[in-house]
């Protein structure tokens, strides 16, 4: 911008004055402005760009999007092209693809929010060679990337069964007969019943401590998650609750499966199993009138994790604020 | 290579073709321009860290203070020119960013310092080392702006290796030669909306000595001895005359002298011929010259002798004294175009005894109050029986054309006398000659001046053009014949030394040089409308000037039709060029889907960068049913295209359309 104005400021100098080496710097200015435009054109002019992503992509974490490129003139090099996804805010940065050769580059970019982003139009820009003026040329290149929710959230171990709703508002734990053989003492977690808390060790270490138990290892975990209330904040960690859930049967090799609203994902383990409860959940869209969900079997065997806590599941994690006001309902 | 090291070292390059440049036009003091060659020097090989850097720092804040306060001083106290001390400011700070950290971002601000240096010799009236500048800095922005900016990208993006290759910098180095083509074809076809620029180039005179209002016997002279000061270079459109070396370029005539010195009298009378005399009488086409001149420290024109019209579109305006001499009003370095008829009238016409108009007796026949007597003998006897004053002319002429031409001055008072000269010299420079011949003339009645100019010159093969040096400095005699006005005649024998100038070691070179210069000052300079049209009148064919201001006349087709032609196919391929750069690029269903986005987030739906096409359609459907329905249609339409991979055909784009235009003037109205 400012190179422009000097130029306008220099052609109103010449014409003002009649200063013939005025014109001749107007000339020159002229000149850089034709050479930029020009070269920058034939820079981003000729490239052939194909784009490795990867199919998914957990919120926080790096994705990185490579893009091979291929130049295509004969003569012309290619310098500082920059190639910029549309919607993501980092760039990838090609520092020289010399007249018919091939070179690699990639950018790095995360997510704050889970969900399906359609990869559109790669800009390839450039300022080349003089940063005066920048070109840009959109390339088509139609794709998405599933960006699934966290699954690092920390949600206490649910009991299949239901007795009563705590008061703390992040979980439903089950009957005490629920619970199998006892396991090992952790440190307390926002949700945790409060009938669990080792008082003793929670003296001595000057910090709640929480009796863990372990579970038939047999059991399929079954994940109902409920997708009505208002999408937000509160229903972004309901899904992470889920997706944690989903992961910690896995690390555990326990079978789980997931319910979101009338979609069923039948039991199974492993990491083809997370990665499908992870794309049916980066998809989960919460509306008020969103169907309950219903799963195949007895609610009691399954966990409700949702906004609002409902009755008759086997376990509840609720985390919205309405759930804790029924909790201190139900308490009082 | 450092790229940091590289690019900075290309900007100080800049900074000194900035200085050079402006050397070239308006100078230097000369203790500035030191430091700052100095500075600039170290600052290609020496650089700061970073702690030093910031040292200095202190070191250029109150000095720069100090050059703002001298500034100021000039305007206001001694109303002096401020450009100098303008540019002392901008060396100093040239050389405090020069002598900077290379890890100082301050690229931009050498580029801008450097620059202001260019844009400020443009002021003056800058000679060919203003242009052997001006391309160095074009070289040197070119490469310097491409280094400078992959430094940048490459820093940003933490690219460590940027593969800077001879070929790419010989390449970029090249692209010089584009700018710098774009250059000379804006400032050839750019139309000149005004003239005049003559610039501050007063600074730049040259002393001339032998043409002010009153000039001492020998002092004239004096300027002869080894001064190759051009002056003049002459050119002659329509071929040049014969015998260059004869020709003589008047510039101004004496009449009073007092037996040491010549001197213009302040009264004097309107003393010059009637034009049509010239035109009517005098033999030959006119010789048109094109002159231009040096920046002299006195304001003559000078031309062949009658001078029938001299014209100037170069910002002066010449003037026309009672001696019938050129003077110009205005600055700078004169250009301007003089009419002469090509000889003398016939030799039997100025023979004839003829009556009529006589300047005034009071001047051109005075002579010195203690004028030798022997010398008016003198005179009678070299003229005795003739009885016509072209003859008198004659032989007085030729018998002063038997002494010797010496450039030896006289050593005593006594030795300057004309009557010395005369009577037992015998030898002397022009202005003897013509003093003797002028006094010796009014002696027996016949009314002469002194006349100074330059006499011949060397004809530069380079350029085509007479080059005039100030070697070429002489006095010579006009006479006034009646009905035909003033007549020269030089009694100067032969011998002024001219050809030991063309015979110096360094002439070639300087004449190849001094052809640069004069285009230079010609096509650059004083490159005007008239040169445009004619440059333009030559390329599409027509003859003359005139021709274009006559649409109606006809021109010669098959010179005309394949310039026509080629710019219609300059044209035509700017044109594709055009639509090929800046067609559209996004599908149309794209662009609508992205439209809808757009009006949606202004709308005050939440469209966050996420969201899949089908729940905006559901946080549409939230605000208004109605609105979903065409948001959907649209979202469904760009589904099928993006990814469904189906072409979407007229119908459908309309219809994506329609429903586009529905929804967004929907959610205007929720807005």
């Amino acid at each position: 911008m400012a190179f422009t104005l000097g130029t306008v400021a220099v052609g109103f100098a010449a014409m003002n004055t009649g200063n013939n080496l005025l014109y001749l710097l107007l000339g020159a200015m002229l000149g850089f402005i034709a050479v930029s435009g020009w070269l920058s054109e034939q820079a981003i002019r000729g490239l052939r760009v194909e784009r490795r992503a990867p199919r998914a992509v957990t919120v926080g974490l790096d994705m990185r999007l490579t893009y091979e490129v291929t130049n295509e003139k004969r003569r012309l090099p290619s310098l500082a092209v920059e190639l910029l996804e549309q919607g993501l805010p980092e760039s990838a940065f090609l520092v020289h693809v010399p007249a018919g050769g091939h070179t690699t580059t990639k950018s790095v970019n995360s997510f704050v929010r889970r969900g399906i982003y359609p990869l559109g139009s790669v800009t390839l820009s450039t300022g080349f060679p003089f940063g005066l003026f920048r070109k840009e040329r959109d390339i088509h290149m139609p794709g998405e990337i599933t960006v699934w929710p966290r699954t690092d959230r920390a949600v206490r171990e649910p009991a299949p069964r239901v007795g009563r709703i705590p008061s703390t508002g992040m979980s439903a734990r089950g009957a005490a007969g629920s619970r199998g053989e006892y396991r090992s003492l952790r440190d307390y977690r926002v949700g945790d019943d409060s009938r669990d808390i080792h008082w003793k060790s929670s003296a001595r270490l000057r910090g709640p401590v929480i009796r863990e138990y372990e579970r038939d290892g047999a059991e399929t975990t079954w994940i109902c998650l409920d997708l009505r209330g208002e999408p937000g904040e509160a229903a972004e960690v309901a899904v992470e609750v889920a997706a944690s859930l989903a992961s910690r049967a896995v690390s555990q090799h326990r079978p789980f499966a997931l319910v979101v609203g009338d979609d069923v994902l039948e039991p199974a383990d492993g990491m083809g199993q997370l990665e499908r409860a992870l794309d049916v959940l980066a998809r989960a869209d919460f509306s008020p009138d969103a169907p309950p969900p219903s799963p195949p079997v007895s609610p009691s065997n399954c966990i409700l994790v949702g906004i609002d806590a409902r009755p008759g599941f086997g376990d509840t994690l609720a985390v919205g604020r309405r759930a804790r006001l029924v909790h201190k309902d139900a308490d009082e | 290579m450092n790229l940091r090291l590289f690019h900075r070292r290309l900007a100080v390059l800049m900074g000194v073709a900035g200085l050079v440049a402006f050397a070239g036009g308006a100078g230097f003091e000369p203790l500035s321009a030191l430091l700052a060659t100095i500075a600039l020097g170290t600052a290609l090989f020496w650089h700061p860290d970073p702690e030093r850097s910031a040292r200095m720092e202190r070191f250029w804040l109150p000095l720069a203070a100090l050059l703002v306060a001298r500034a100021l001083w000039h305007v206001f106290v001694i109303e002096d020119d401020i450009v100098i001390p303008v540019v002392d400011l901008l060396l100093l700070l040239l050389t405090a960013e020069a002598l900077r950290s290379l890890d100082a971002p301050n690229d931009l601000r050498l580029y801008t310092l450097s620059f202001a240096l260019i844009l400020a010799s443009t002021a003056y009236r800058p000679g060919v080392l203003f242009l052997i500048a001006f391309v160095g800095y074009i070289g040197l922005a070119t490469v310097a702006l491409m280094v400078g900016h992959l430094r940048r990208q490459a820093e940003r993006h933490e690219v460590r290796e940027v593969p800077l290759g001879r070929s790419l910098l010989s390449t970029t180095g090249g692209l010089s030669c584009l700018i710098l083509g774009v250059a000379l074809v804006v400032f050839v076809t750019f139309p000149r909306v005004s003239q005049g620029w003559a610039g501050r180039g007063e600074t730049m005179t040259t002393s001339i000595a032998g043409f002010s209002d009153q000039v001492s016997l020998g002092e004239h002279g004096s300027t002869i001895l080894g001064n190759p000061q051009i002056v003049l270079r002459v050119e002659f459109p329509n071929g040049p005359p014969a015998g260059l070396g004869g020709l003589h370029w008047r510039g101004r005539s004496y009449d009073r002298f007092d037996g040491v010195r010549w001197t213009r009298s302040d009264n004097l009378p309107p003393s010059s011929a009637p034009t049509t005399w010239y035109r009517e009488r005098w033999e030959g086409e006119s010789i048109e010259q094109r002159i231009f001149g040096s920046a002299l420290d006195t304001r003559v024109l000078f031309a062949l002798h009658p001078a029938l019209e001299i014209d100037s579109n170069n910002g002066i305006q010449p003037l026309f004294d009672n001696a019938g001499d050129f003077i110009y009003w205005g600055r700078g370095q004169p250009a301007y175009t003089a009419w002469a008829p090509t000889g003398p009238p016939p030799t039997e016409e100025l023979r004839q005894p003829a009556g009529g108009y006589h300047p005034s007796d009071d001047h051109f026949l005075q002579l010195p109050r203690r004028f030798d007597p022997a010398i008016t003998e003198l005179a009678d006897s070299l003229t005795v029986g003739i009885d016509n004053r072209y003859d008198r002319a004659v032989a007085i002429r030729d018998w002063l054309q038997t002494f010797t031409y010496t450039r030896e001055l006289p050593t005593t008072a006594r030795e300057t006398t004309l009557s010395h000269f005369l009577f037992e010299r015998r030898a002397g420079h022009c202005e003897y000659f013509s003093t003797a011949m002028v006094t010796m003339l009014r002696a027996i009645g016949i009314e002469a001046r002194n006349v100074n100019g330059f006499l011949g010159g060397q004809w530069n093969d380079f350029g085509n053009y007479l080059v005039v040096t100030q070697n070429e400095a002489h006095s010579w005699v006009e006479i006034w014949f009646p009905g035909y006005g003033w007549v020269e005649f030089d009694p100067t024998p032969a011998g002024s030394g001219t050809a030991e100038i063309a015979s110096s070691r360094w002439w070639p070179g300087r004449i190849l040089f001094d052809g640069v210069q004069h285009r230079w000052n010609k096509w650059v300079l004083d490159y005007s409308m008239d040169d445009q049209l004619g440059i333009f009148s030559g390329l599409l064919g027509s003859r003359t000037l005139e021709d274009l201001e006559q649409p109606n006349t006809p021109t010669d087709a098959t010179t005309q039709s394949p310039w026509a032609a080629l710019v219609l196919l300059l044209v035509a391929a700017a044109g594709w060029y055009w639509v090929r750069a800046t067609g559209p690029t996004v599908e149309p269903g794209t662009q609508m889907y992205m439209q809808l986005r757009s009006a949606s987030s202004r709308a005050g739906v939440g469209v966050t960068p996420g969201l899949t096409p089908l729940a905006l359609v559901e946080r549409i459907r939230a605000e208004s049913a109605t609105t979903a329905r065409d948001a959907e249609r649209v979202v469904d339409l760009y589904l099928r295209s993006r990814y469904g991979h189906e072409r979407l055909g007229e119908p459908e784009l309309r219809e994506m359309r329609e429903a586009l235009r529905t929804a967004r003037r929907a959610l205007r109205t929720r807005a």
